[in-house]
């Protein structure tokens, strides 16, 4: 244990590594905070809208509230707010939350032309993606343990102290206490704003446990990678240089070639499609027998079959029949869109099977449920409240009963989702496993490098670093 | 330029050649440029031929519909769909997070929806592979990895004290080294050139594509002097790479990504429900067409009917309702119109303190150019969605002329409908792509104008680092 705590000492006596542990502690506070003033932000903002519908409502209330009010205009002009609250999570891995629209309002109109309304956002501002917890512990925390692993072993080589340092007694665990001490300092540099944040947010325990163990993997794999290089790289030009390649292509590269494969193959048009076709129903009905459209409602509202026929031009029961029949039309359409979007996570989770950074997003964001499932699963609640205010109406409607003030007082509310961070267990093992066998090669290279003794000056190579003399 | 200088930057580049590494990073980063080129290429096309067959099929549908009532179509409605700028495969700039599909009726105004940043899984946030996101961010990283060496290792070695004593200046050795590294950077762009003129070619974009890589030249030649004056400011090597990559990161990861969210906390966007209530509101304060009391809309009926000269709507050769529906729809456009500039300048103010910050990082600058140039920044989007407006009010009101003059004002009958050739007179929606260069030529030239800041400071410092390298080693 002493010699674990000399090493840690060791560590920080170097003036690069301690100040690449601060900048990463410094980073991670400042991307605590900025996470948490954004999540404040949408709070603030939900509540600013919540209040201006509040406004609103009471104005459709006045006016159509009244002892003979019509159900039907009550319907048309009664906007139901929805809203989804960040999770206590969400600062630490905004994911989606920055570009997808977190209050929406519906009304008993079609849903799926009002489900896919975008919020105003600035698209400049977004594009370079959020600066949280998960950006500063996906990229900034790799190049921490590269500036702390990189010289590991070639340092002392070059230093000409391998040869005795390696005959010292506690030899033996050297490269594995070196690597723990180094990974502990990174590992602290990050958690210790995470967990002030979590307290600050009151997070549920398990949730922060989770992206604590999701961070711990995380950087167990990029320690296993740079004990590995450190082990293998004759000079710490060449450590660093292979180092930050694999940080190229694991946080830029692959990514985005990753990204432009799964897009171009699966195809997401079918949002633009469902749009175009319930449009063409909603409006053919209006030229269309009222009879086709009833027959078309009453399959799946049989309840509705016996109630008084329409005879005139316009009655609101034909008008909410069929856009409920608009909606019902393009089911499929609707069911073949939902599938591209999970079928694109899908992949980006296999995606992640094979690299780290992608299964650490992954499981961060499933976490906080900010990525494009907790979206959709914003759209279900949307969807759940539609259907209740339809089933709230109907019975005014289509058994003509007036729709008055004490009415108004009874509009079916809300019902928030409950918060749904889970852990994403596929890429968990995926993670673990690379980890585990990262750390597992790295440790046995790292013991053959006491076997072989390498003599202090190396073969002079044509390696990266070194070039023949200018003559 | 003299032989010396010559003879190094030849020398530099046969070690580049040697060097398994540098070769290695290089064909890769070739590749890379080639493959964001063509899948960049490929997937515009696909996008561009998507978007113009809804087009076209979306206004096949609306000449196609029956004979109706004017109002019925002007909720019937049309989809409008942003096509591309032509240069935008070479920068997507914020087409993925600005919808490219809206739907326009009477009185409402709805977003730009189905963006496909909304319809991604969180991966695309590590980037989209576009030549531009491999020239802004990773070719620095190549360049870096090049040139990091070319004096301090020559320091390190020694042999940097072997040129000088055979009375090579330090001027040469730099201006030699600056020389080889600079064709390197060239070398990088030219894939990008060759496409971007290919493209420009048959669309008319000649000289956005020559300032795009006008400024891509400029971005990387900053790159490239950086390198050096690290190369010659520190003595080891390793240490020149660990200080650059540190600059790369300040400059090309964690400034933009900072800045952001810094500037949206000092300026709120209003959501867009609380924007749609303010002008309910608004529209409720001028007037009510229902109330038959109302102030506003009793002046409107005596304008109305001084101007026919009757004495009541009755008599009115146009039905009246129609006219409500035309100052109705007035009405709220304007509002829809006051409420869009109010919160475009409101973004437009964040982006500009966005750009001011620019001026400590060359890759804001380099991407507000790019973007712009491409046609795929946000105040792009803005004009498109100002156009698609002006489209809906002109459409709309169109249809609401035919109910006021078609639709008889007395007796109308109970389905009152009109001739379906009449939807063949409402004109169709005509984009007219922007044109960087006149909307935004202030904030091109002030790009430029950063970039070329950069290169003449880093210049400077590199005459000063020489001059440095010459009594040190002497």
């Amino acid at each position: 244990m002493s010699l674990f705590l000399a090493e840690l000492k060791l560590t920080l006596r170097s003036r690069i590594a301690a100040a690449a542990l601060f900048l990463l502690f410094l980073l991670a506070a400042l991307a605590v905070w900025s996470g948490i003033s954004l999540s404040d932000r949408q709070n603030a903002a939900i509540e600013r809208v919540q209040a201006a519908h509040a406004q609103d409502l009471a104005a459709v209330a006045r006016v159509y509230g009244q002892p003979d009010g019509d159900a039907g205009y009550g319907a048309y002009y009664t906007f139901y707010l929805t809203w989804d609250r960040p999770s206590p999570l969400a600062f630490a891995a905004i994911g989606q939350r920055d570009i997808q629209p977190f209050t929406l309002r519906v009304r008993t109109l079609g849903l799926h032309s009002q489900l896919y309304e975008s919020e105003n956002i600035n698209a400049e501002l977004a594009l370079p993606g959020p600066f949280d917890w998960a950006f500063v512990l996906i990229y900034l925390a790799p190049l921490a343990v590269l500036v702390l692993l990189h010289d590991l072993v070639a340092g002392e080589r070059e230093a000409g102290r391998l040869r005795l340092l390696l005959s010292l007694p506690g030899a033996r665990g050297l490269w594995a206490r070196r690597l723990g001490a180094r990974y502990l300092l990174v590992l602290a540099a990050l958690a210790l704003p995470l967990v002030l944040g979590l307290m600050l947010t009151q997070a549920p325990l398990t949730l922060g446990a989770g992206s604590l163990l999701v961070a711990a993997l995380y950087l167990a794999f990029w320690s296993g990678l740079g004990l590995l290089v450190a082990a293998l790289v004759r000079s710490s030009g060449g450590g660093a240089a292979t180092l930050l390649g694999c940080w190229i292509v694991l946080t830029l590269v692959a990514p985005t070639l990753a990204t432009s494969a799964i897009n171009s193959a699966i195809p997401a048009a079918r949002g633009t499609d469902l749009s175009l076709a319930q449009r063409e129903i909603v409006h053919a009905a209006w030229d269309k027998p009222k009879e086709e459209t009833f027959d078309a409602f009453f399959v799946n509202h049989p309840e509705w079959r016996d109630t008084p026929p329409v005879t005139g031009r316009f009655h609101w029961k034909w008008y909410y029949a069929f856009h409920q029949v608009g909606d019902e039309a393009v089911a499929p359409q609707v069911a073949e869109y939902r599938a591209s979007l999970a079928a694109r996570e899908r992949w980006t989770e296999r995606v992640g099977w094979l690299l780290p950074t992608v299964s650490t997003q992954v499981l961060l964001h499933r976490l906080a449920d900010t990525d494009l499932q907790a979206h959709l699963a914003y759209q279900d609640s949307i969807a759940a409240l539609h259907r209740r205010i339809r089933y709230f109406y109907y019975p005014y409607v289509f058994e003509e009963r007036p729709f008055t003030a004490a009415d108004f007082e009874r509009l079916p509310d809300y019902q928030p989702r409950p918060s749904g961070g889970s852990l994403a267990w596929g890429s968990l093992i995926a993670l673990g496993l690379a980890a585990l066998a990262l750390l597992a090669l790295s440790l046995r290279r790292a013991h053959r490098v006491e076997m072989v003794q390498p003599t202090a000056t190396s073969r002079p190579g044509r390696g990266f670093l070194s070039k023949p003399a200018f003559t | 330029m003299s032989g010396a200088t010559v003879r190094i930057a030849r020398e530099e580049w046969r070690w580049l050649a040697r060097s398994r590494v540098a070769l290695v990073a290089g064909v890769l980063l070739l590749l890379l440029i080639i493959t964001a080129t063509f899948t960049s290429v490929q997937k515009h096309e696909a996008i561009d031929e998507a978007r113009a067959r809804y087009q076209s099929e979306q206004i096949e549908q609306f000449y196609n519909q029956p004979d109706r009532h004017p109002h019925r179509m002007v909720h019937y409605g049309q989809y409008v769909f942003r096509p591309l700028a032509p240069l935008a495969f070479f920068d997507t700039g914020v087409d993925a997070y600005t919808g490219n599909m809206v739907f326009l009726e009477g009185h409402r105004q709805n977003s730009a929806n189905f963006a496909e940043a909304r319809q991604s899984s969180l991966m695309l946030r590590f980037g989209q592979l576009t030549p531009a996101f491999v020239l802004q961010t990773l070719a620095p990283l190549l360049i870096i990895f090049l040139a990091f060496r070319a004096l301090a290792g020559e320091r390190e070695r020694g042999t940097l004290r072997l040129m000088l004593a055979q009375g090579i200046s330090a001027r040469q050795i730099v201006s030699g080294k600056l020389i080889a590294h600079a064709a390197v950077a060239g070398a990088i762009v030219l894939p990008a050139l060759l496409a971007l003129t290919i493209m420009s070619a048959s669309s008319g974009a000649s000289a956005q594509a020559l300032l795009i890589i006008l400024g891509y030249c400029a971005y990387l030649i900053v790159w490239t002097l950086m390198a050096l004056v690290l190369s010659a400011l520190v003595p080891r090597a390793r240490d020149a790479l660990l200080a650059l990559v540190a600059l790369w990161m300040v400059t090309v990861v964690l400034l933009p990504r900072g800045l952001p969210e810094l500037v949206a906390a000092s300026q709120t966007l209003p959501t867009r429900i609380e924007t749609e209530v303010a002008i309910g509101r608004d529209l409720k304060a001028i007037g009510d067409s229902h109330d038959p009391d109302d102030p506003y809309f009793n002046d409107f009926k005596m304008e109305v009917l001084a101007r026919y000269g009757v004495s009541d709507v009755q008599d009115l050769p146009v039905q009246y309702a129609g006219l409500v529906a035309m100052e109705g729809e007035r009405l709220t456009s304007d509002l829809f119109n006051r409420y869009a500039a109010d919160a475009n300048a409101r973004e437009d103010r964040q982006n500009a303190l966005v750009r001011t910050f620019g001026l400590a990082s060359p890759l804001i600058a380099v991407r507000q150019l790019s973007m712009t140039l491409a046609g795929t920044d946000l105040d792009n989007h803005q004009d498109f969605l100002s156009q698609v407006e002006s489209y809906r009010y002109s459409f709309v009101q169109h249809l609401n002329r035919m109910q006021a003059e078609q639709i008889p004002a007395v007796n109308p009958g109970e389905d009152p409908r009109i001739d379906a050739s009449n939807w063949l007179e409402v004109p169709g929606f005509a984009y007219v792509a922007p044109n960087p260069l006149a909307y935004a030529g202030g904030r091109i030239a002030q790009s430029f104008g950063i970039l070329a800041a950069w290169l003449a400071g880093l210049a400077c410092l590199l005459i000063l680092a020489a001059r440095r390298l010459e009594r040190i080693a002497r």
